[in-house]
């Protein structure tokens, strides 16, 4: 393959993994998590990245992920030294009396979602330095705990506002994260201003308000609150349509947001452009109802036709008898055993639909949306010397705010 | 004929098209990385340095000991690649040593993980009972307020003692057969029976000491025998500290449950599943060292234990559904508990006056006026 070069050529970004291939990975995965007493889950997890960066391709060659499960591993125990003294306070305020409990745990809740942020800036640091393009290491520097402030602050800002203040909050979290975001020895940077989201921001927030309160209205009218009494079940329906609306408003907003943002990333001269359509994203969310349903269905046949095969007699008489299925099964064990082993297909299968129809959707919806241009000036980007922490993203694993 | 492969220096983002030869010099073999039509060698890898790098199925990605640390040669096509390993096994073998490492560090941690989990399912209950004994009475009777506070606030109608004068007959009889029963367990607290006005059939100690009868229940009671079965396994739970015993075993819990499923919040529907389990199993063992200790106060009181058996299975005894859910249950099944009551009764004397005096038990059962219709 001959490369053309040049100053102007706009690159794309392609995205060769197939739906296939991924599904193999977290079948087995899932697998696999049962005999590990859910301990596989950090091998899971760096097979899926392994999965998509090595399935990205810029200008015909791959992202690497190097990150190892032990790294993982080892986060994870790291962060529990964080919440065994959380599980001590937890212990202490459910001692104390009701008030006293109340505001400790309130304030404990607030503790976290400040750690929030800073988990999720050093999962992302730890993502980076773990990407490899050309050779070359990716990196991000900057303050977890000042990048956590910025985000408590602004997330108080937001209540205090009613959400107005978001398109400035967005525009500065991004800015942080990107002027803090490097490729070997180039660093990225961002161009945007509140002034890119402002005029979409406010007008969705806007027909949103004005749809809620007409939906709402008409709802009431109907007799969707009463008082006293049964409410109409009618009356339900504008208030379904009115959140459908603002749904596929919020969606809009959405991927004109995400394609404005990304394409304010800049490498040097380099620049990201990122096109997402807003119908792209709506038949994304489209097909991922649709693949619940599915599963669900799925799910429930194959739920009655084991339970009707283990007890034939409840489903006799078209209807479901609770007792008489009771008496069939044996013992407390084979009910243990039948309710985990349904809850786990249960989360398999919602887990896999996420990751088939949400995840792998949006990654390939931003990297075929895509385009690079004077990718040719990261040529002379030089190596960062190794980054030697081991911290993994612990926290934000016990957190549960990683993506991908 | 080279192998053609993309080259990566580590050094700089320049990506360069090359091809791969294989050399020996002397004993050493090196993997020669050459450029363009003439083949200009560019380097060379020993071949003992290279490992591969997971990578998608259609690529073959090399990294080298040594060398800098995004250095890679990458191969690209199955035609390639499989001249590649042809030439090269030992890229094979490494990445099976690889694996085999992976597959005993994740059954390593495993094994500590079920270890732990093994330690904690049979350690609690030895170990909880050691644990409380650090646990100062005072803080145990301030905290068997907030919870009394917090019982009484649950209960729809406001709490109303049957009979308030602690200085009544029944009152005096009760807290007699307490402190009675309590005797000799060295528990450093005193037993403070509380009959109250409440529909539901059910008695209940709080930690510190003090013990709550509803009257539901004692219209249930139909002997002298059931009634003290009652107290005296509720006292029970009073003298082992049952009550903190249970708080700090969910606390503990918890933390377990949450350190399996990686999810500290601990608000997932498996944590709370999870949980559950565990604790009704501590619950279970609670409950049987409670009635334990009732059949050791028959020996010293003139009761029959089976009594208290028999009292649960008139208020609500096993069905299919307390059989089938048994495992998630904070009681044993009451058939069990009342086989073990009966081989616990056997040999007390039964030469022993009852536990209330007929006046006593008469000014008992009629305390909450209920029964006297």
């Amino acid at each position: 393959m001959v490369m053309q070069r040049g100053p102007e050529r706009p690159v794309p970004v392609v995205f060769t993994g197939s739906r296939r291939e991924l599904v193999g990975l977290l079948l087995r995965g899932y697998a696999l998590l049962i005999p590990t007493i859910g301990l596989y889950r950090f091998w899971l997890t760096t097979w899926t990245r392994r999965f998509y960066w090595s399935n990205t391709v810029i200008d015909g060659d791959a992202l690497e992920y190097t990150g190892q499960a032990s790294q993982l591993l080892v986060g994870f125990l790291m962060a529990l030294a964080v919440f065994i003294p959380l599980y001590g306070l937890f212990f202490y305020l459910s001692t104390q009396s009701t008030e006293a409990a109340i505001v400790g745990y309130s304030l404990v809740a607030v503790g976290i979602w400040f750690l929030i942020g800073y988990a999720i800036y050093r999962a992302r640091d730890f993502r980076l330095s773990r990407t490899l393009w050309r050779g070359i290491r990716c990196d991000q520097t900057g303050d977890p705990w000042a990048y956590a402030a910025r985000r408590f602050g602004w997330s108080l800002l937001m209540l205090a506002t009613a959400g107005l203040a978001y398109p400035f909050m967005a525009v500065s979290l991004w800015r942080y994260r990107y002027a803090h975001s490097w490729f070997g020895t180039r660093r990225f940077g961002f161009t945007g201003s509140w002034r890119l989201l402002a005029a979409q921001y406010y007008i969705t927030y806007v027909m949103a308000v004005i749809i809620g309160a007409i939906g709402l209205g008409i709802g009431a009218a109907m007799g969707a609150f009463p008082t006293t009494g049964v409410a109409n079940p009618w009356a339900y329906v504008p208030l379904a349509i009115a959140a459908l609306l603002i749904g596929i408003l919020m969606l809009r907003y959405q991927a004109r947001e995400l394609s404005r943002m990304f394409s304010c990333v800049r490498l040097g001269t380099a620049a990201l452009t990122v096109t997402i359509r807003a119908r792209s994203l709506l038949h994304q969310y489209l097909r991922f109802g649709l693949a619940l349903i599915v599963a669900a269905t799925g799910l429930a046949i194959g739920g009655f036709v084991v339970l009707s095969a283990v007890a034939p007699e409840a489903f006799a008489n078209g209807s479901f008898d609770l007792q008489l299925f009771l008496q069939h099964m044996q013992g407390s064990f084979e009910t243990l055993l039948a309710i985990v082993a349904g809850y786990l297909l249960i989360l398999g299968g919602l887990n896999l639909t996420r990751e088939l129809f949400l995840s792998l959707a949006f990654w390939k919806l931003v990297a075929n949306g895509a385009r690079i241009t004077d990718i040719d000036s990261l040529d002379s980007v030089g190596a960062r010397p190794e980054d030697k922490s081991l911290g993994g993203e612990g926290l934000a694993d016990a957190l549960n705010v990683g993506a991908y | 004929m080279p192998v053609p492969a993309r080259y990566y220096d580590g050094v700089t983002a320049q990506a360069r098209d090359v091809g791969l030869l294989l050399e020996t010099e002397g004993d050493v073999a090196f993997l020669l990385v050459v450029e363009g039509e003439a083949l200009v060698p560019i380097t060379r890898w020993p071949v003992k340095a290279l490992t591969m790098v997971s990578s998608r199925p259609d690529e073959l990605r090399l990294r080298g000991r040594g060398l800098p640390e995004g250095a890679r040669l990458v191969v690209r096509g199955a035609a390639a690649i499989a001249r590649m390993k042809a030439n090269l096994p030992v890229l094979e073998r490494r990445q099976r040593r690889e694996t085999r490492q992976q597959v005993g560090l994740a059954a390593l941690a495993t094994l500590a993980l079920a270890a732990v989990i093994f330690a904690y399912l049979y350690g609690v209950p030895l170990l909880a009972g050691r644990i409380v004994t650090l646990v100062p009475p005072d803080w145990e009777r301030g905290l068997g307020g907030t919870v009394a506070t917090q019982m009484e606030a649950s209960l729809e109608a406001p709490v109303i003692l049957c009979d308030p004068a602690p200085e009544s007959l029944a009152n005096q009889a009760l807290a007699r057969f307490g402190a009675t029963v309590l005797e000799g367990s060295n528990s450093p607290f005193a037993i403070d029976i509380r009959v109250i006005h409440a529909p539901v059939a059910n008695a209940f100690a709080m930690p510190g000491g003090r013990v709550y009868v509803f009257s539901a229940l004692l219209d249930q009671a139909q002997s002298q025998d059931e009634f003290a079965g009652v107290l005296a396994h509720e006292v029970g739970h009073v003298a082992y500290r049952h009550g903190m015993e249970q708080l700090i075993a969910s606390a503990g819990t918890g933390a377990l449950i949450g350190f399996i499923l990686g999810d500290m919040t601990g608000v997932s529907i498996a944590a709370g599943l999870g949980s559950t389990v565990i604790d009704s199993r501590f619950s279970r063992e609670a409950e049987r060292e409670a009635d334990a200790f009732a059949a050791q106060a028959a020996h010293r009181l003139g009761f029959d234990p089976v009594g208290l058996a028999n009292l649960l299975d008139r208020v609500g005894g096993d069905d299919a559904l307390t059989r089938a859910l048994a495992l998630f249950s904070t009681h044993p099944l009451t058939e069990e508990r009342k086989a073990a009551l009966e081989r616990l009764a056997d040999g007390r004397p039964l030469d022993l006056p009852p536990p209330f005096t007929p006046a006593e038990w008469q000014a008992i059962t009629s305390m909450c006026g209920s029964s006297a219709s």
